[in-house]
């Protein structure tokens, strides 16, 4: 590994955040679905692992709030990162987030690649499923976090809206949770960590730099233009070191662990979602 | 120019003399027990206090034990007899004329009613939102449960400062998906297909998409690997 060129894909901050959101993420869903599946025997054990359901639920609320304030702060960063002057460019600049009519043209371009109509899109360094992993928290982290905190204040809610409002509330809660679940578990979790090419994980996220070769394979127009942009020598960085892997490969099959766990029980438990 | 000072001087004193009065004499107060509308008095009284007065649920000029909206309304309607076995929803005892009604328990009957948060999560019994024997059917006029108390009476037990807006959380929720949600709970109905159809949606496509991708991939890491021995 050490002998391989690796030019930066995330730095410290964006590493951070991730970090941040997997770990909250992960609180979340255990203990979540300890108050969704209490009258099962499964729910019950682990819920009493956690100090009972008052305890969950506690722990539950408060990592939900800081959720709600990690996602603030994340705005926070991006309002300061945004270049105001030149909005426009900034927002559809290869480099930005912001999904593009070229990442339409890439959705069909990959479906009749995958067809075999037609060769596969050449990507620049953010694909279409990688915006939509981005942006889904976008959608997601808000309307767990207005429903969540409707549902944590009910009185409250109840003096600004009807009552029976919480009964939506807790719907749309926790279908949302079940969906960001099971797109996390399965969908993510199967490109970020089982697909050829990816096995054994995808350590771009932990270790922040990306092997130049694989890059040029599945981003080609990103190397393209850094090079272009005489930027790819000021891109390349070392290879993380060894100690830090392990404890990275450790952390992020922890957490592989966990989650295909819970995919385990919501499959075991379906009945009771 | 002296009618002037003499005016002003007149409007002056008025004005103090209208202070003295308004502290002198008892505070302004509004009629304690005529109000405009029924409206008025619940905002000033029963929101605040969460307790009603006995006349504000009175049946007043009504019948009290039988009053079944939509009983006449079938093809062939209940007479008040009729009405008052076959539609539980009004009676002071809705379990009257129930056979071996002593040997049951609630859940004999009431299974799906057993199945909601309040019984499962918070360990609650039937009767202690329900009351005792006899128990009144939830829109009696008499009942705890009856809409106009039952944030003061039930919910406040345990959601202490519950208004009649939170008691208006439906404990015994109907199935989302059920046709007939559609009909008694239609924004619960709704939130439920929209959010079914996201999940099925999002995951449908994104299953497919990785499936297909990482089955392509593989497919193709073979039949390189086949192929290079014949290169070479």
């Amino acid at each position: 590994m050490n002998d391989q060129v690796r030019i930066i894909r995330f730095n410290v901050i964006h590493r951070l955040f991730h970090l941040f959101i997997m770990v909250t993420f992960l609180i979340q869903g255990v203990t979540g679905l300890c108050r969704l599946l209490y009258i099962t025997s499964w729910g019950k054990a682990l819920t009493n692992f956690f100090g009972g359901y008052e305890s969950v639920t506690t722990i539950h609320c408060r990592v939900g709030v800081a959720m709600l304030l990690g996602f603030a702060v994340h705005l926070v960063y991006i309002l300061l990162k945004v270049e105001w002057k030149a909005l426009r460019q900034n927002l559809f600049h290869p480099d930005s987030l912001v999904p593009r009519l070229q990442d339409v043209i890439h959705v069909g371009q990959r479906l009749r690649w995958f067809l075999g109509l037609g060769p596969p899109p050449a990507f620049d360094r953010w694909t279409y499923w990688e915006k939509f992993d981005y942006l889904a928290v976008f959608w997601g982290v808000p309307l767990l976090g207005v429903t969540g905190l409707l549902l944590m204040y009910p009185l409250v809610t109840s003096y600004f809206l009807p009552g029976w409002v919480l009964n939506v509330t807790l719907l749309l809660h926790r279908a949302e949770a079940l969906l960001a679940m099971l797109y996390i578990f399965i969908i993510h979790f199967t490109v970020g960590h089982f697909r050829h090419g990816m096995f054994p994980m995808n350590e771009c996220m932990f270790a922040g730099s990306v092997e130049l070769e694989e890059v040029r394979r599945e981003k080609p127009l990103w190397i393209v233009r850094l090079e272009e942009e005489g930027k790819l020598a000021e891109a390349m960085v070392p290879a993380p070191a060894r100690w830090f892997r392990v404890v990275y490969f450790i952390f992020g099959y922890t957490a592989l662990a966990v989650g295909l766990y819970l995919l385990l029980i919501l499959l075991i438990y379906r009945n009771y979602v | 120019m002296r009618s002037r000072r003499v005016l002003r001087r007149s409007i002056l004193w008025m004005a103090l003399g209208g202070l003295g009065l308004l502290l002198v004499l008892p505070a302004v107060a509004p009629a304690q027990e005529e109000v405009t509308t029924s409206l008025r008095r619940y905002k000033d009284r029963e929101a605040s206090t969460g307790y009603y007065e006995d006349y504000e649920v009175e049946p007043r000029g009504l019948r009290p034990f039988v009053g079944v909206p939509g009983a006449l309304r079938p093809s062939f309607p209940y007479s008040p007899k009729a009405a008052e076995i076959r539609v539980r929803t009004y009676l002071a005892d809705s379990h009257r004329a129930v056979k071996f009604y002593e040997v049951m328990t609630c859940v004999a009957c009431h299974a799906e009613e057993a199945r909601d948060i309040h019984t499962t999560r918070g360990n609650l019994t039937c009767r202690q939102c329900h009351g005792g024997e006899p128990i009144a059917s939830i829109a009696h006029y008499f009942s705890p449960l009856n809409p106009v108390r039952r944030h003061a009476y039930v919910c406040s037990k345990c959601h202490e400062g519950s208004s009649a807006s939170f008691a208006t959380y439906v404990v015994h929720e109907p199935n989302p998906g059920a046709l007939e949600t559609r009909k008694t709970f239609s924004s619960l109905f709704y939130a439920d297909w929209f959010m079914s159809l996201l999940i099925v949606g999002t995951m449908g496509f994104f299953v497919a998409h990785t499936a297909v991708w990482v089955s392509k991939e593989l497919y193709h890491v073979f039949t390189e690997k086949e192929r290079k021995p014949e290169d070479e």
